[in-house]
Order: C-alpha cells, then sequence, then structure tokens
C-alpha cells in the first residue's frame, strides 16, 4: 500500500459522490448545486497536481500509489487494483483539468433540469478518472462504460440538431466498438490462462510464455478494431463529428477531449505490450486507415461549414496521428502519441468550450453566417485563435501539440519513410481550416443573419466567469508546452521499461 | 554573469511586454505604445552589449527528451547572429518609434504594439536559436505575428483573406522544411546546428550524395515559403494589407530576410546540386517580381514586389557564393564565412536599411494623403514633404544601386561579381533585374512626387512630426554609408568585409560597367517615359498584353484561386459528400436496414400459428436433407 494511493480513490470516488449529492441538494437552489458539483470536479484536479508531484519517476515502469480493494470476484482474476504509471498519470492529471473546465462550464449553463446534468458529467467524469487509474483491465473496461453510458444520455436529452438520431448512431457504433474491446480483452483473459484480468499479472504471465501467433493476430485485431471504432479509425468515424456536433458542449469536450483517449491508451498500455507480436499482422492496416484519418477526414473537414462539425472533424483527423505514432512502436513514437493525447485533450475540450460560446453570442453554428465576431468579442476571438493555433501545432499556445506531433513524425520516418510526407502533409491541411473558420468567425465585416441576430440578442465579450475554464485549459496547455519534460520524463521511463517498445529503439 | 543571461533577457523583455499589454493595457493604448517601444530600446540595448562586449558564445539547455528524440533551447551567437541581431534589434526600434507616430490615432494601438512585441520575441529567438527545432519554433510564432499584424484591420474582408493567405502559404513551405528537419535528424541524430556543421567538416564526402541534396532542398522550402521565392511569393504582396510600419519591419526588412538567414545558417550542408537550384530560384524570382513590380500602381505593391525581387538577389547570392567557395576558387581562408553568406548577408543588412526606410516613407507618405496609395493619384510630393522626399530619395538611390555613393551599389556589386565569375547567364539576368529595379523606382519617384496633386488626399498633404521623420532620417544614413566596411563597428566586419572583398574582386571594373549601365538605362528609360506627375501609365497603351501580364501579376494568384476553388475544394466536398450518402446512407443505414428487415423476417416465425410453425419445420427439413445428401 502506498502512502497516498487513497487519493487515487478519492479522485474517483468524489465526482461520483457529488453527483449523487447533487440530486440531493437540489431543492437548496441553483447555488447549492454549482457548489456542490464544481466542487466534485475540483478536488479531483488537486489530488491529481498532488499526486504529480510526488510520482516518482524513477519508479521502474511499475505503478506508483497502488492499492488494490476487494470486489468479491477474485476467484475469477478480478480486483479493484488502482494505481498510476508514467503513462497514466499524464492523462490523469489531464482528465481531471478538462473535467474541471468542463464543470465549470456546464455549471453557469442555462440547460434545462441543471442538477441532472451535472449528475451525468459528474457520473462522466468518476468514470474516466477511473479509466486511467485502472491496472486492472476489466475495471478499465468497466469505468469506460461508466463515463460512455451518461454522455449517451447527455446527448439525447441535452443535444443540440439532430440529437436523437445522434445519440443512436454513438449508441451503436461506441457500444460495437466496446464490445469488440472487451471480446478481445476476454480472449486474452481466457487464453492466457493467467486466471487474472490484473495488467501487471497478465504481463508478467505472458512474458514467460507468450500467446500463440493465431492467437495474438486475432485478439489485436479485435482490440484495434473495436478500440479503433472508440478513437474514431476511418472509415468508423462518422459518429464523432456527428455526435460532437449535436452534443452539450461539457458533454463533448470530455468525450473528445478525455473519454476517446481510452481506445489509444488501451493499445498502448494494454494490447501492444500484451500482444507484442499482433501488431505486425495488422500494421498495413492501420497505415491505411490512418492514412484515411488525414488525408480523407483533413479534406472534409475543409468541407464543414458547421463550426463544431468542422472541430469534430478535425479531431477525427489528429487521431490519424495517433494511430502512426503507434504503429511505429518506438518509445519516441507512442511517447509522442501519449504526450499528443495530453495536448490534444486539452485543445480540443477548449475549442469546443469556446464554440459553444461562439453560438451563445451568434445564435448559431454555421460559419457562413458570422463574421466579425472579433470588433464585438475581442476577447472570445483571442482566446479562439489562441485555441486553433494550438489546435493546429503551432509552436507557442500549440507547442505541446507540436512536440507530440513531431516525436510521432520522427518516428513515422523511420518506420515507412515515405509515410512521412503524407502525414506532414496534415500541417498544411490543418491549417486551411483552422484559419478559414478564424477567418470566417471572427474577421471580415458582419454578414445579414449576424446583425439581425444582434437586434435580439445583443453581443458582450466574455464574462469573467466564461474566462476562468478557458484560461484553467489555456495555462496547462502553455504549461506542459514549454516545460515539456514534466510529462515526458515519466512517459519516457515507462515506456523504456516496456520491452516491446524499448527493443525497437537501437 | 553568463552570457546566457543577456539572450535570456533579450527573448524577456519583448515577452514581458506582449504579456503585460494583452493582461493590463488591452484598452489603454498609450501605456501599452510606451511599454512596448521602452521593451524595444532594452532589446536594442541588450543586442548592443552582446555584440559589443561578449564573445561568440553557445549555450544549451534540455528541453525534451523522448526515446531517440532530444531537443535542447539554446542560444547560438557567432558573427552571422550578431549580424542579424544588429540589423532586427536597429531597426526594429527605429520602426517601434515610427509607429508612435504612424498609429497615434488608431484606437487598437495596443493590440497593434503588442503584436509588435510579440513579433520582436519571436524574431530574437529564430536568430539567436542553436538548434534546427528550436529555429522552427521561433519560425513558426514569427509566422503567426506576422498573420495577425497582416489581420490588423479585423473589419477589412481583404486584411482576412490576406493573413490566411500569408499562413497557409507560409505552412506549405513550412511543410517542406520540416520534412528536412526530419531526414536530418534520421541520418545525424542531432539537431543542433554546431555538431551538425562539425559532421560535414568532418566528412566532405556527404556533400556528394544525393540524400544530402534532397535536405539541403527540403530545408530551402522554409526559404521559399518565408522569403517569398518563386512560386510561393504570392503571400508576400498580400501582406500589405496590413500597417505600413508592419510591412517595414516584418516584410522587408527582418522576417522575409530570415530564409535567406536560415540558408546561411545551414549553408554547411548545401550540395553543389542543391546549391544550383537554389540560385536558378533566386534569379528567377529576382526577373518575374521585378517585372510585375513595372505595372503596379499601388505604391506598396510596387515595393513589396521590389522587396521579392530582392529576396531573390539575396537567395541566389547565397547560392553563387557557396558554388564559388565549394570549387574552391574563392575564400577559403574563412572557413565560417563562405562567400554566399557574405554576399547575401550582406546585402541583407543594406537591403534592410534602404527598404525598412522606404517602406516607411511610403507610411508617411501614406498618412499624409489620406490613405491613398495609387501612385497615380499622388503627385507633387516633393515639396509638400521634403524631409520624406529627400530621405526616400536616398533609400531610393540604393536600391536601384547608384553607383559609389551608396550601400545598395556595393552590396549589388558583390552578387553581380559573384555571379560573373559562376555563371554569365545568371550574371546577364540579374544584371537585367538591376536595369528592371532602376526602371519601376524611377517610375514610382517621378510621378508620385514631382507634378501636381491629382487627389484630394495628396493636395492637402504636408510633412509629418519628427517622431516619424527621425526615423527616417537615421535610416538614410545606414542606405548610403551601409556598403562601406568603415561604417561598421570591427565586431560586425568579419562577415562585410567579405562581402566589400567580393564586390571589389578580379573581375571589378566589368561587372561595374555592366551594373551601372543596368542602372543608368533603366533610370533614363522611365525617366523619358513617364511625365512628371503622369495621370496614367503610358506602358499600359504602348504594350498592351505585357503590361496586363505583368499587372495580372503573371497569373499566380488566379491559377492558384483556380486551383483551391475548381480542385481543392471540390475534392473536399466531393469527399464529404461521399461520406455522407455512401459511408453513413448506405452502409451504415443500409446494414440497420438488413437488421430491420432480419426482424421482420424473423417476427414472422413467431406467429404463433400452429401450421406455419409446421411448414417452418418442414421446410427446414428439406433443407437439411437437401444439404446432408449434397444436393446443394
Amino acid at each position: 500500500m502506498d502512502d497516498f494511493a487513497s487519493l487515487v480513490q478519492f479522485s474517483i470516488a468524489v465526482p461520483i459522490v457529488a453527483a449523487f449529492l447533487t440530486l440531493f441538494v437540489k431543492s437548496w437552489g441553483r447555488p447549492a448545486v454549482q457548489i456542490v458539483s464544481v466542487t466534485g470536479f475540483a478536488l479531483p484536479v488537486i489530488f491529481a497536481l498532488f499526486l504529480w508531484g510526488f510520482y516518482d519517476p524513477s519508479t521502474p515502469g511499475g505503478y506508483a500509489f497502488v492499492s488494490n480493494l476487494d470486489t468479491g470476484l477474485e476467484m475469477i482474476g478480478v480486483g479493484l487494483h488502482l494505481g498510476l504509471n508514467g503513462v497514466s498519470l499524464p492523462l490523469f492529471v489531464m482528465a481531471s483539468v478538462v473535467g474541471l473546465a468542463a464543470g465549470l462550464f456546464a455549471a453557469q449553463s442555462k440547460a434545462e433540469n441543471l442538477s441532472r446534468y451535472l449528475f451525468c458529467l459528474l457520473i462522466m467524469q468518476g468514470g474516466l478518472m477511473g479509466v486511467f487509474a485502472s491496472i486492472d483491465i476489466l475495471f478499465f473496461y468497466f469505468f469506460h462504460e461508466l463515463a460512455l453510458i451518461p454522455t449517451f444520455i447527455m446527448v439525447g436529452i441535452w443535444g443540440g440538431r439532430d440529437r436523437n438520431y445522434a445519440a443512436m448512431k454513438m449508441t451503436i457504433y461506441l457500444t460495437m466498438g466496446a464490445m469488440l474491446s472487451l471480446v478481445g480483452l476476454i480472449a486474452i483473459y481466457v487464453k492466457s490462462g493467467a486466471e487474472s484480468f490484473d495488467l501487471i499479472t497478465l504481463k508478467a504471465h505472458l512474458a514467460e510464455m507468450p500467446l500463440a501467433d493465431s492467437v495474438q493476430k486475432y485478439a489485436f485485431g479485435l482490440l484495434l478494431f473495436g478500440f479503433g471504432i472508440l478513437v474514431s479509425l476511418w472509415p468508423l468515424h462518422t459518429w464523432a463529428p456527428l455526435g460532437y456536433g449535436a452534443a452539450p458542449s461539457s458533454a463533448a469536450m470530455l468525450h473528445a477531449g478525455v473519454l476517446k483517449k481510452f481506445g489509444l491508451y488501451g493499445l498502448v498500455q494494454v494490447a501492444i505490450p500484451l500482444l507484442p507480436d499482433g501488431m505486425g499482422y495488422w500494421d498495413n492496416w492501420i497505415v491505411w486507415l490512418a492514412l484515411g484519418n488525414i488525408l480523407v477526414v483533413g479534406l472534409i473537414a475543409m468541407a464543414q461549414r458547421d463550426l463544431k462539425q468542422m472541430i469534430g472533424y478535425s479531431s477525427v483527423m489528429h487521431m490519424g496521428y495517433a494511430f502512426l505514432g503507434i504503429a511505429a512502436m518506438s518509445v519516441l513514437g507512442v511517447g509522442g502519441v501519449v504526450l499528443m493525447m495530453v495536448a490534444h485533450g486539452l485543445t480540443v475540450a477548449l475549442l469546443f468550450m469556446l464554440s459553444t460560446m461562439v453560438h451563445h453570442r451568434t445564435q448559431t453554428f454555421e460559419m457562413s453566417e458570422m463574421g466579425g465576431l472579433a470588433k464585438k468579442a475581442p476577447v472570445l476571438a483571442a482566446f479562439f485563435v489562441c485555441a486553433m493555433m494550438a489546435s493546429i501545432g503551432l509552436p507557442g499556445p500549440g507547442l505541446a501539440n507540436f512536440w507530440g506531433e513531431i516525436s510521432i513524425f520522427l518516428a513515422v520516418y523511420d518506420f515507412r519513410n515515405w509515410l512521412v510526407y503524407a502525414v506532414v502533409a496534415g500541417i498544411v491541411i490543418s491549417a486551411i481550416y483552422g484559419l478559414r473558420a478564424i477567418a470566417s468567425v471572427f474577421y471580415g465585416e458582419e454578414t445579414d443573419e449576424f446583425i439581425e441576430s444582434q437586434k435580439e440578442v445583443p453581443v458582450e465579450d466574455m464574462s469573467w466567469a466564461e474566462r476562468v475554464p478557458v484560461l484553467i485549459l489555456i495555462i496547462v496547455m502553455f504549461f506542459i508546452g514549454f516545460f515539456p519534460k514534466t510529462v515526458t520524463e515519466s512517459i519516457n521511463d515507462a515506456l523504456e521499461s516496456e520491452p516491446v517498445y524499448a527493443q525497437v529503439e537501437e | 554573469m553568463g552570457s546566457e543571461l543577456y539572450a535570456y533577457a533579450l527573448l524577456a523583455f519583448p515577452f514581458l511586454s506582449a504579456t503585460a499589454i494583452a493582461f493590463l493595457f488591452r484598452r489603454n493604448g498609450l501605456v501599452a505604445s510606451g511599454v512596448s517601444v521602452a521593451a524595444a530600446a532594452l532589446i536594442l540595448a541588450t543586442a548592443l552589449h552582446i555584440i559589443f562586449r561578449l564573445e561568440n558564445f553557445e549555450f544549451n539547455v534540455h528541453w525534451i527528451e523522448l526515446g531517440s528524440f532530444s531537443v535542447s533551447f539554446g542560444f547560438l551567437i557567432n558573427d552571422l547572429a550578431k549580424l542579424m541581431l544588429f540589423v532586427v534589434a536597429f531597426v526594429g526600434f527605429l520602426v517601434h518609434i515610427f509607429s508612435l507616430g504612424y498609429m497615434k490615432d488608431d484606437p487598437n494601438k495596443a493590440r497593434f504594439f503588442g503584436g509588435l512585441s510579440i513579433f520582436m520575441f519571436s524574431m530574437l529567438g529564430l536568430v539567436m536559436a542553436s538548434s534546427l527545432v528550436t529555429l522552427f519554433v521561433f519560425w513558426e510564432l514569427v509566422g503567426f505575428s506576422s498573420y495577425m499584424l497582416i489581420g490588423f484591420y479585423l473589419g477589412k474582408s481583404s486584411a482576412a483573406a490576406a493573413s490566411k493567405k500569408a499562413f497557409i502559404v507560409n505552412r506549405v513551405g513550412d511543410f517542406g522544411f520540416l520534412i528536412g528537419i526530419i531526414m536530418v535528424f534520421s541520418m545525424f541524430g542531432t539537431f543542433n546546428l554546431t555538431s551538425l556543421s562539425e559532421i560535414f567538416s568532418g566528412d566532405t564526402s556527404l556533400l556528394q550524395t544525393a540524400s544530402v541534396t534532397a535536405v539541403g532542398l527540403f530545408l530551402f522550402c522554409g526559404t521559399v515559403g518565408k522569403s517569398g521565392q518563386l512560386p510561393l511569393h504570392v503571400w508576400l504582396p498580400d501582406a500589405m494589407e496590413g500597417p505600413t510600419p508592419v510591412s517595414a519591419l516584418i516584410h522587408a526588412a527582418t522576417m522575409v530576410a530570415a530564409g535567406v538567414f536560415l540558408l546561411c545558417r545551414t549553408g554547411f550542408l548545401m550540395t553543389v546540386d542543391a546549391l544550383t537550384v537554389i540560385v536558378w530560384v533566386g534569379v528567377l524570382t529576382a526577373l518575374v517580381s521585378g517585372f510585375t513590380a513595372i505595372a503596379q500602381r499601388d505604391i506598396k505593391k510596387i515595393l513589396a514586389y521590389s522587396t521579392v525581387s530582392q529576396l531573390g538577389y539575396m537567395v541566389a547570392a547565397f547560392g553563387l557564393g557557396s558554388l564559388v567557395a565549394l570549387s574552391g576558387s574563392g575564400w577559403h581562408e574563412h572557413a565560417i564565412v563562405t562567400g554566399g553568406v557574405a554576399a547575401s548577408m550582406f546585402h541583407l543588412t543594406t537591403h534592410a536599411f534602404f527598404k525598412a526606410l522606404l517602406f516607411l516613407g511610403s507610411g508617411s507618405i501614406i498618412h499624409a494623403c489620406h490613405h491613398e496609395q495609387d501612385i497615380f493619384k499622388m503627385g507633387g510630393l516633393a515639396k509638400k514633404m521634403p524631409i520624406t522626399f529627400w530621405t526616400f530619395t536616398l533609400a531610393l538611390l540604393a536600391l536601384i544601386g547608384t553607383p559609389f555613393i551608396t550601400a545598395g551599389f556595393y552590396s549589388k556589386d558583390a552578387i553581380l561579381a559573384l555571379a560573373y565569375q559562376q555563371d554569365k547567364v545568371v550574371f546577364s539576368a540579374l544584371v537585367f533585374g538591376a536595369l528592371l529595379t532602376a526602371f519601376y523606382m524611377t517610375r514610382l519617384w517621378k510621378i508620385a512626387f514631382f507634378g501636381s496633386p491629382k487627389s484630394e488626399g495628396a493636395d492637402h498633404a504636408h510633412e509629418n512630426g519628427l517622431v516619424m521623420t527621425i526615423p527616417l532620417m537615421l535610416l538614410s544614413i545606414g542606405s548610403i554609408l551601409g556598403g562601406f566596411v568603415w561604417f561598421y563597428p570591427e565586431v560586425l566586419r568579419p562577415i562585410i568585409i567579405i562581402g566589400e572583398h567580393l564586390a571589389h574582386g578580379e573581375n571589378h571594373t566589368t561587372v561595374a560597367l555592366f551594373g551601372g549601365a543596368a542602372w543608368a538605362i533603366g533610370l533614363v528609360v522611365a525617366w523619358t517615359l513617364y511625365g512628371a506627375g503622369a495621370k496614367e501609365d503610358r506602358l499600359e497603351r504602348t504594350v498592351k498584353p505585357l503590361h496586363t501580364l505583368f499587372a495580372q501579376k503573371f497569373y499566380f494568384d488566379h491559377l492558384y484561386d483556380w486551383y483551391v476553388a475548381k480542385i481543392q475544394q471540390r475534392i473536399a466536398l466531393t469527399l464529404h459528400f461521399i461520406e455522407q450518402i455512401v459511408l453513413s446512407g448506405l452502409i451504415v443505414r443500409g446494414l440497420a436496414g438488413i437488421t430491420g428487415l432480419m426482424g421482420i423476417g424473423l417476427r414472422s416465425l413467431h406467429v404463433g400459428n400452429i401450421h406455419t410453425y409446421v411448414y417452418w419445420f418442414v421446410g427446414g427439413l428439406v433443407i437439411f436433407w437437401a444439404l446432408t445428401v449434397g444436393i446443394f
């Protein structure tokens, strides 16, 4: 038992307890609900930062802050085994920060039944924290589902345009993806004969006697496509832009920013270490499908007229980089992916939040009906430009994203030379759609539609309540960009101790 | 105290200034401008301290490490960096001062000065960067500050379009630059410029390999984007949508020259093949934009194309000088500074003085003429704005390379001398380019300054205050004396002296003769062709088709617009359509449809009617029997 292990447990439990509390304090009025829920989001941040500060990067690949709770299912090898290693810790911190920003933003929203909305969001947050803290892969899966179900509910109830269709489509796709990966995880459990879902036990067991190649091949395929659907691998991505376009923004922030990383995280921490030979059978698949993510989806993003859908497509596009970095199977490539997951989580959450703030002022997501917003809301414009620049990997606001991208590019070049030309072309594509969006929303003259909508809803610049969640994300983004070592040291150590990644590094 | 502290300070002043303006003085233009100008003054002082008091040094600190990938944040201060620091800090400071007057009444002054500070931060970081990745980081940041300042006039759609274009076109160049950086790392395992140059000086056979040629050309893509070389030059003239001081500082003197600086920093890895390509890109750029400048009416557009053209000279100079050095017939005693670096940096320095002056002068004119930019609507400004007129004239004389008395003559002469030695075709092309320069600048000069005013704005023009004219006067000193070695302090001489040496090479008389002839012909032809304060362009009537070709900028913009609208956007829309219809429509709904059909089919199995079950049972038996006996 580690000294601070209980903080990991609290980070998961606090949002869930707060979720139920919001329902109880509802009768005390809106402020009580807001205070309880924001506390539920804020405490995990404090815990996570604390754990980050006390994490010892020298723990050799192993987990720190480990705890093992009884579940009564020990006879089938399931235990609530929690802990953090160098890869999961940065994501754990990122999840808490994005959660706080999303929570702060949701708490001031005009959603009907605010307490239920926050209830869903807090449950989701509890699940998210659990995903990255689980060492037991069945609980890893369970926490993902715990976070996923409130997403569907939130899209269906508080969603925007097409919410029913979007909720249905998201449910079908994501359940399918989750099922495939569950079958894959169970296959590993059954075939390994380790009689445990514990990742550390499984790893040790499989290092002694690896699975047969055919098993590795099929189990990896299941996990790849199962996780792939969850991460919006092309062409299984169509749920994402639609779903994010319809989802209420806090749900979109948490899903696109954090929950979506479940699949990548599963590949990095579970699938590849447990099935080291599996990748060999599938890497050509990944290469071609990920190119679809970057080039095809990138071009589709250019054709978007709806701001939120465009951001959705751009986030799908960035997942292509992540898949390629993973396919490279080196500390550099996979480390770049983890770094990018952290940076992308912050950035995309920021963009979804800011686009909703734009919507509050223009009453539309149609970019052709906006224009000239920068004059009326300069602060919003500045933040939006900053976020968009971060998203397209411009060093400065997007320094963290840039580090992730360049690591991936370098790894991809060593993996397949020719691939790098196609992949780097992505930086031009993303610049095109990103800057088009900025120009049509904020620059130029005001459109007639926008002038019309201002008569009904006068435009004001950002209030401080809006600025706080934005600033939280931006500050963390800048910090990681300028001091990347704070994150990369632990990632590097964790990956170096993983034989499957370290061996490629000669 | 370590030398690196001064380098850090150089970055800290503009950074703090930008941060303070963004968070504290956003609404207070007066304080914001004061903060920014103070930062610029401190930058100049610190830069001078680094240049004069400190030895060359390198300083690195680990920034990020991931697997084999390791980047250091650091500074590499050598002769080259010192010269560039001097240019950036000096011109930057004068432009800040000038802006105090130029932007006096602008309601968004704070944003302007904040942007200038961000630019200074990024540019200084770029100049001092010790590794390719750090350089790239600041390279992107200068691009961002340029983007921000081009789009300064938010309400103007043309400004929005221009800023977007600048950024995207630069990104196309950066695509190659980044691939070059990736290849460098994959081949040599380091990004550090010093380590790389040591690898290359240790193994000269590296310069024979095709892969190194590829690396050189990919890195050069960055230059093509940032320094407006063909075919990516299209963003630079449009960038004139920004406020004129920005055009002077960023889009004439410093940032656009960063591409040339990059070449100089990475000169050690340029092979003969790569250099030949570089020379020709530079020459073509110089000629094409020279021709385009002839037919422009907007004073800033003329100057912008002239900048593109002069950048072409610098790029060509780099290629020529390095080729001469590689062929061994040149200046081998200067191992670090080759002829290419010297010739291009010499011209970069003098150009920074006179082009910044020309832009500031045009800003002074535009300011006085109430934002009139068409030279055919000016006229008679010589009498109304004497200081602007005289300083502008000095800069103009320098740009067209007036023999013996101007800086531009010597720096251009050095380039021509190299070309003469290396390749006579290139030489003739560059001489002709010089003729074009003399032609279009004389045209501008005569039409805008002489004759009588042709618009109300020009009629009411009067000289601006000292805040705007003192920078002009200071820059005009550099425009004239910047060609002489003795003008520069001792520490800045190592590069300039080789540049001078080139200009006084063995073929000096021939080269100077050709250069002088080009100058004279261009000047005289333009002088006779255009009447003082002409109202319309005589070229337009006499050689209509050619004039149209030039006025339409060789149709580069048309080509790109056509590509974007007709190809790129159509592909995007088609893919979007396919995704909507095929992926989400047919396949996904189709799958759902199949499930639905199966549901209907299966439901009909459970009709609860005993006869139906019997039929199904019999049918199933038949199929089973048929399968077992092998009929199917």
